[in-house]
Parts: C-alpha cells; sequence; structure tokens
C-alpha cells in the first residue's frame, strides 16, 4: 500500500510537472535562468512588471509566466534620443538634395536677373534705334536736295568746261586776227 | 531587407534579440533612405545642371558685353546723326545759289 502511495504520489508528481517547453517558454526559461537568482522551477514573478500570458495546456499543468525585468528608468529617454537621432541623420541625407536644389534656384535668380538687365539695354537699344531711323527718314529729303545739288554742280561744271573751250578758241582767233 | 533569425538563440536574451532587431531595423530604414535618394539620381541630375549653368554662363556674359557695345554703337550713331541734320540745313542755301548760277 505503501508503495502504491509512492506511486501515486510520484504520478502526481508527473501530471503537475510543467507543460512541454516551447520556444516561447524555451527562451523564457533561460531568460529567467540567466537573469534571475530564484530557484528554478514554476515560480511566480516577484516583480511588479507587467507579464506575458503564457500558454495555457490542459487544466491540471502549472504553467510558468514569464519573468521580466523592471524596464530601466532612462531606457525611454535611451529610446527618444535614439529617435531624434536617427531623425537627424536622415534630414542630413536629405539636406544634401535641398541644398544642390538651393543652388540651382540661386544660380537661376542670378541668371534671371542677368537676362533682365540685358532686356533693359536691349530695349534702349531698340528705342533708339527706332528714333534713329525715324530721323533718318527726316533726313531723306535733305538727301535728295543734296543728290540734286550734285547734279547741279555736275551740269555746272559741263557748262564750266564749255565756257573754258569757248573762251580758249575765242582767244586764238582773237590772236589770228591781231597778226593779220 | 536583411531579416535577421527571430527564432531566439541559444544562450541569447530577449534583450538582445530586441536590440539586435532594433539595429537591423534603423540599418534598414538608412539603407532605404539612401536607396531612395540613390535611385531618385537626383544628385547626378542636379550636378549635371549646374555643370550645364557654368558653362552658359560665359556665353551669358559674352551676349551681355555685346549688348553694351551695341548700346554704345547707337549712341556714337545719334551724335552722327545730329551732326548731319546740323550740316545738311545748309543745303537749302546751296541749292538756291546753284540755281541762280546755272539760270
Amino acid at each position: 500500500m505503501a508503495a502504491m502511495g509512492e506511486k501515486a504520489a510520484a504520478m502526481d508528481s508527473i501530471s503537475r510537472a510543467p507543460a512541454p517547453p516551447s520556444a516561447l517558454n524555451l527562451a523564457t526559461d533561460t531568460a529567467v535562468r540567466g537573469e534571475n537568482t530564484c530557484p528554478e522551477g514554476a515560480t511566480e514573478p516577484t516583480t511588479t512588471a507587467p507579464k506575458k500570458p503564457s500558454n495555457n495546456n490542459d487544466g491540471g499543468v502549472e504553467t510558468a509566466e514569464e519573468a521580466t525585468e523592471p524596464a530601466e528608468q532612462d531606457i525611454n529617454e535611451l529610446c527618444k534620443d535614439m529617435f531624434e537621432k536617427m531623425a537627424i541623420f536622415l534630414q542630413g541625407e536629405l539636406t544634401a538634395t535641398c541644398e544642390d536644389y538651393k543652388l540651382l534656384e540661386n544660380m537661376n535668380k542670378l541668371t534671371s536677373l542677368k537676362y533682365m538687365e540685358m532686356k533693359d539695354i536691349s530695349v534702349n537699344i531698340s528705342r533708339n534705334l527706332q528714333d534713329l531711323n525715324q530721323k533718318y527718314a527726316s533726313l531723306q529729303p535733305y538727301l535728295d536736295q543734296i543728290n540734286h545739288i550734285e547734279e547741279q554742280v555736275t551740269a555746272l561744271e559741263q557748262a564750266a568746261y564749255k565756257l573754258d573751250t569757248y573762251s580758249k578758241k575765242l582767244e586764238a582767233k582773237f590772236k589770228k586776227l591781231e597778226k593779220r | 531587407m536583411s531579416s535577421s533569425d527571430s527564432q531566439p538563440r541559444f544562450g541569447q536574451s530577449v534583450k538582445g534579440l530586441l536590440s539586435d532587431k532594433v539595429g537591423s531595423c534603423s540599418g534598414d530604414v538608412i539603407a532605404l533612405t539612401r536607396q531612395v535618394l540613390k535611385g531618385s539620381r537626383s544628385q547626378e541630375l542636379l550636378g549635371q545642371a549646374a555643370r550645364n549653368m557654368v558653362i552658359q554662363e560665359d556665353a551669358i556674359l559674352h551676349s551681355e558685353d555685346s549688348l553694351r557695345k551695341m548700346s554704345i554703337i547707337t549712341t556714337h550713331l545719334q551724335y552722327q546723326q545730329e551732326a548731319i541734320q546740323k550740316n545738311v540745313e545748309h543745303s537749302k542755301n546751296l541749292q538756291d545759289q546753284l540755281r541762280h548760277l546755272l539760270k
């Protein structure tokens, strides 16, 4: 009977043994072993940290819950710092392209200013040339007069040559008559 | 993207896995950003645009120089036109005198 009782106790202990370790539980168990100094076995967490729900097997089997460490107080600060630095880095990566665009924008602005100056100069030139064309057009009658004057001067020159020839003939006749 | 083994390894704590995962995620984000920037080819195109602009600058300066010279020449032409105007007004008297001479 005592042997039976012992066997029953052994069966009970076997039935109360923890469930076959799953992957999670194995990891959690190793975490527990590595980090906690608590004794092994089905232990309940001694801290107030949030716990992961364990896999529930059939009733009558004890399950162990993960023993988590309390979050470090500065972990939030570290996370914030990490994300801030990540943001700064990404901003820096994008700033290079932004600076290229700004450079091109400045170059375009300067070029447009240059072209505006050139446009003003060319507008002035065009206005002056139009005035000049009008003034030269108004000079046209005078230029016609000059042409007419030139024709008259040519005619005068012809007349002068004829006069010169006539006067030389007259002189020769006079000398002939004088000799007689 | 690179993905580390999500299965827990023997002897590796959850904390270590988490930090590895965070590190790999941040590395992936950085690589993604760089790939996006590289794929957009904005660096090459903007650099090429800047180089072309620098090449054009010489032609623009030359054009401006030519325009200024043209404006100076136009001014000289105006002076010459005024001188011609002044002298051409004497031609009427000259014409009258010639007419008398040729009568």
